[in-house]
């Protein structure tokens, strides 16, 4: 039985020793021998894999909980370095670990040839080293370290070549977008200590306390409170998801190299959102408010999300925009308590979205940097291994039975339809009794209307990229090649996971091991939010409509970009016009809400408030100055005048002893 | 009775004395009722009991001290010097100033409960001298004080004789020189 | 009336204040050296009569501490004067307000 501090550790000594290269190396002009640091970078985050491999073969049903030693010991507070394994930590381990491993592999081969080979594996093992600790913390406060952690070595991958300045403000709006989201995961922390002290703040005592409350009928005492401290991390976690508002940062974060974007950006940071709501699923499950309003913003960015993905040119770009829209459809499944049905979507995202990205990092290494889709065309004659793994994850992505997201997008829609339980309230019009308005079938209907556009802007991605003619220079199309082996490994083995993961939960079949292991976790969640009366409707149904809505994309995609023209590319791959508006929408909305209040606001702490201190300050010095001045007057020239003043002391001493009646 | 008498008489001649030292143009003037002043002093320390130190007072102060003033006044030509003008704004607001610090004393002493103790012992030479050589210091200890006193004089005297000097071969004395 | 012990007080206060007062409020260096030996007189005339209220052996203190008081005037009548010449000899002029050289 290995201890479970061992886990986070692999990384963290990987993290110290490349760092330790990196420093050293940075000297010499050729750096670090590339060999024996990528075997070093893929080792500890291997032995981590191995590590939790081997405890979840065996692990107890109720979970392995270790505790580390006292982190802060304050009268008014105490808490603890603890580690706590169970199904949902589990799960989220073994695919972090294991695609880390994976795209470690790879970015050996991407990152051939660069100055700062080491020090990118050394980001990448911090990096791997605090979303380790984020899963497999027992308390909100050490989730918290790696959830800053994560959103630091974001902002140093985001960043990493940076020479260029546009990398390092994208790195900059990645951090501080995320800032803003952290503070109010802290303020929910602060909100749930006032309820219940600092050990409110481990995970088991917060189950514990839930639970009390729904056996004692107190529901309705705690409702407001733990209201806004479900809406602050909620915020917390639009932030790291990347959901309305704080979603600007993700399309921007595409300036780091793509096995980052894969990494962090589609597998694991961007889950660690989804993976907060599962962990306090038994507090959500008792805020109906704060789930309606998860289910809506869920809802809308799904939707957003999917039609700016139409309108990207730049084939990372679009990836990005269908991240966030499928982290829309883990935030609708969440507001609707099924936890156990996001946490599934995080697992087959994280299998088929790396796998797209790693493909696309493989076409901008075939194609020597390109990344505007307008001229790419054709290369699946080039390069048939990446076209194959990309196809499949395209499949994956849209819905396509039998392969993953198949599985896990129709089994939210479904709970979706079948668990929603907003509704607009009874009310009278002109006389007339209007009926309780349920909006489970809206939000399905946007549900599905989002997966048609998925299909379409995927299948436009896949068209513009491997089918059609060759649009770029004929000196570039000689050098298209498929790409190295090592990079190629790690690409079918996540296709691979995007074909067959989801058959875990295969649900219309009759497989419910997934479900299975995260039942302990958070069954007590859903089943207080079960519907009252089960709809009697054959799940049948749900696949079914998910099946036509990917078939309705990908032939409107066929019928729009099969043969079309694409006019030339010229300038940026940036959208323009109407699509720039949609696209930069939620730009436009922080820079009027955030960023010219705060502009205006230090300019007049510059002008006015500046002013005013240094004001002030000239007083207090002139008035010192003045005490001065005319103490120092009575220093004076002539002994004479001295010794008047000498002798007015005096009166003015004998005078004092005399009134005090002598007894000074 | 008689005591009394004698005494207003002296102080009388004391006080206004020194208001002529106040009030005098010339510093010769004022060396002169100063020298008036001490004598008519010396005359109440006899009064009081101490005669020795009134002798004292007459040889040492009025006869030395007063002695050297005159001295360096004439030597200085004090006279010559008609610019500075006797008094001005501090000396107006001094003059005030220390007749209300001497009220404030004045009433402190008054109230204080003193008497003349009949049995004091009238300060003959042979006592005072006595007292002052007592080497092994039976009483409090003057004789110490009394050797130190003549180094301070001692070295006073070298001091001065030390500052007042004229350099020899110096442009003072040069000048001097010459015109002799 | 007895000659009382306040009289020759109040009479040492008086001198004090008048010897102050012509050393401070004169401008001519001279006078201002006479108003410190009368002061000093004044001191000495205070302390004779205050050993006339002590009893016999005490009272001889009166005589022998107002004769150092007055070694030690004509010590500093002497180095005062010495210093006078030096200095005249510098500014060829007797009055106080010259002599200060303070900064203000």
């Amino acid at each position: 039985m290995i201890s479970l501090g061992l886990i986070p550790l692999f990384p963290l000594l990987g993290c110290i020793i490349l760092g330790a290269i990196a420093v050293i190396s940075s000297g010499s002009k050729k750096g670090p021998a590339e060999g024996f640091v990528g075997t070093l970078a893929v080792m500890f985050p291997a032995l981590s894999f191995a590590g939790v491999a081997l405890l979840a073969l065996n692990m107890p049903e109720g979970g392995i909980r270790e505790t580390l030693c006292t982190w802060i010991d304050i009268p008014m507070f105490r808490a603890e370095i603890g580690f706590l394994f169970d199904g949902l930590s589990r799960i989220m381990l073994l695919f972090v670990t294991g695609i880390g491993s994976l795209i470690a592999l790879y970015s050996i081969g991407y990152m051939h040839g660069d100055r700062g080979f080491a020090r990118y594996f050394a980001y990448i093992n911090l990096f791997l080293f605090s979303m380790i600790v984020l899963v497999l913390s027992d308390n909100l406060l050490l989730t918290f370290l790696g959830w800053e952690g994560v959103g630091l070595c974001s902002y140093l991958l985001i960043g990493f070549w940076n020479k260029d300045l546009n990398n390092c403000k994208a790195a900059n709006k990645a951090f501080i977008v995320n800032r803003v989201g952290d503070i109010g995961f802290i303020l929910g922390m602060l909100c749930l200590v006032t309820i219940g002290g600092a050990a409110i703040l481990n995970y088991d005592v917060l189950a514990n306390f839930i639970s009390m409350v729904i056996n004692g009928n107190h529901v309705e005492l705690v409702v407001p409170f733990l209201s806004v401290a479900g809406i602050l991390f909620f915020i917390g976690c639009t932030g790291k998801s990347a959901q309305i508002p704080l979603l600007t940062w993700l399309p921007d974060a595409m300036a780091g190299p793509t096995p980052v974007s894969a990494l962090i950006h589609a597998a694991t940071m961007v889950t660690s959102g989804v993976y907060l709501l599962a962990r306090l699923g038994s507090m959500f499950a008792i805020l109906p408010v704060v789930l309606d309003i998860i289910v809506i913003v869920g809802m809308l960015t799904a939707f957003w999300a999917a039609v700016a993905g139409l309108f990207q040119n730049d084939i990372k770009k679009v990836l990005a925009y269908s991240t966030i829209s499928q982290l829309g459809y883990m935030f609708m499944a969440s507001g609707v308590c099924a936890f156990d049905a996001s946490i599934f979507h995080v697992f087959t995202h994280a299998f088929f979205k790396a796998a797209l990205f790693l493909g696309a990092g493989a076409v901008i290494h075939a194609l020597a940097g390109e990344q505007d889709m307008r001229k790419m065309g054709g290369l699946i004659k080039k390069t048939p291994v990446t076209a194959c793994v990309m196809i499949f994850a395209f499949l994956a992505i849209v819905g396509f039975p039998g392969f993953a997201g198949f599985w896990s997008k129709d089994l939210i829609l479904e709970k979706i339809f079948m668990n929603c339980s907003m509704a607009i309230p009874g009310f009278t019009l002109f006389g007339h009794e209007i009926a309780t308005i349920p909006l489970n079938g809206f939000v399905y209907a946007v549900g599905l209307a989002t997966a048609v556009i998925t299909a379409v802007y995927m299948g436009r991605l896949i068209i513009l990229t491997f089918f059609g003619s060759y649009r770029g220079s004929k000196e570039s199309e000689e050098h298209i090649h498929e790409a190295p082996a090592v990079m190629l490994i790690p690409m079918v083995v996540l296709a691979f996971g995007a074909v067959f993961a989801g058959y875990l939960w295969a649900d219309s079949i009759g497989i419910k091991y997934f479900a299975e292991t995260l039942a302990p976790v958070v069954g007590a969640a859903q089943a207080y939010n079960a519907p009252a009366v089960a709809a009697h409707l054959n799940p049948v149904i749900f696949a079914v409509l998910g099946t036509i809505a990917a078939l309705l994309g990908m032939y409107i995609a066929y019928k729009i970009y099969a043969n079309a023209r694409i006019p030339a590319a010229k300038g940026s791959s940036a959208p323009e016009g109407g699509k720039a508006t949609w696209t930069f929408l939620f730009d436009s909305l922080h820079k009027y809400v955030g960023i010219i209040p705060v502009n205006v606001l230090a300019w007049i702490c510059d002008v006015v408030v500046d002013k005013i201190l240094a004001a002030i300050q000239w007083t207090i010095g002139a008035i010192a100055s003045i005490l001065g001045d005319g103490a120092a007057s009575f220093q004076v020239r002539k002994v004479r005048l001295q010794v008047a003043f000498s002798i007015l002391g005096l009166i003015a001493l004998l005078a004092i002893v005399l009134l005090t009646g002598g007894t000074l | 009775m008689l005591a009394l008498i004698y005494f207003i008489v002296l102080s009388i001649i004391a006080v206004g004395s020194a208001v002529c030292v106040l009030l005098s143009r010339h510093p010769l003037y004022g060396a002169l009722s100063l020298v008036v002043s001490m004598v008519s002093l010396a005359g109440i320390y006899g009064l009081l009991g101490s005669p020795f130190l009134g002798v004292v007072q007459i040889m040492v102060y009025a006869g030395a001290i007063m002695m050297l003033l005159t001295f360096v006044i004439m030597v200085l030509n004090g006279a010559r010097d008609s610019h500075t003008p006797m008094f001005d704004k501090v000396s107006l607001f001094v003059i005030p100033a220390v007749i209300v610090l001497a009220g404030l004393v004045g009433f402190a002493l008054v109230r204080a409960p003193i008497a003349f103790d009949a049995a004091t012992v009238r300060g003959s030479v042979a006592i005072t001298s006595k007292t002052l050589f007592d080497v092994a210091q039976t009483g409090p200890g003057y004789f110490v004080l009394f050797e130190v006193l003549g180094v301070l004089l001692l070295s006073a005297m070298g001091a001065a004789v030390l500052l007042a000097k004229k350099r020899l071969g110096s442009v003072d004395s040069e000048k001097t020189e010459g015109k002799h | 009336m007895e000659l009382q012990a306040i009289y020759v007080q109040i009479l040492a206060l008086v001198i004090f204040a008048i010897g102050l007062m012509v050393a401070v409020s004169r401008r001519n260096v001279f006078f201002v050296l006479m108003g410190v030996e009368l002061a000093l007189n004044a001191v000495n005339l205070s302390f004779v009569g205050f050993s006339k209220t002590l009893p016999n052996d005490m009272s001889i203190v009166g005589q022998v501490v107002p004769l150092f008081t007055i070694a030690v005037a004509a010590a500093e009548a002497c180095v005062g004067l010495a210093m006078v010449i030096l200095i005249f000899r510098n500014r060829e002029s007797v009055d106080a307000d010259t002599y200060s050289n303070m900064k203000g």
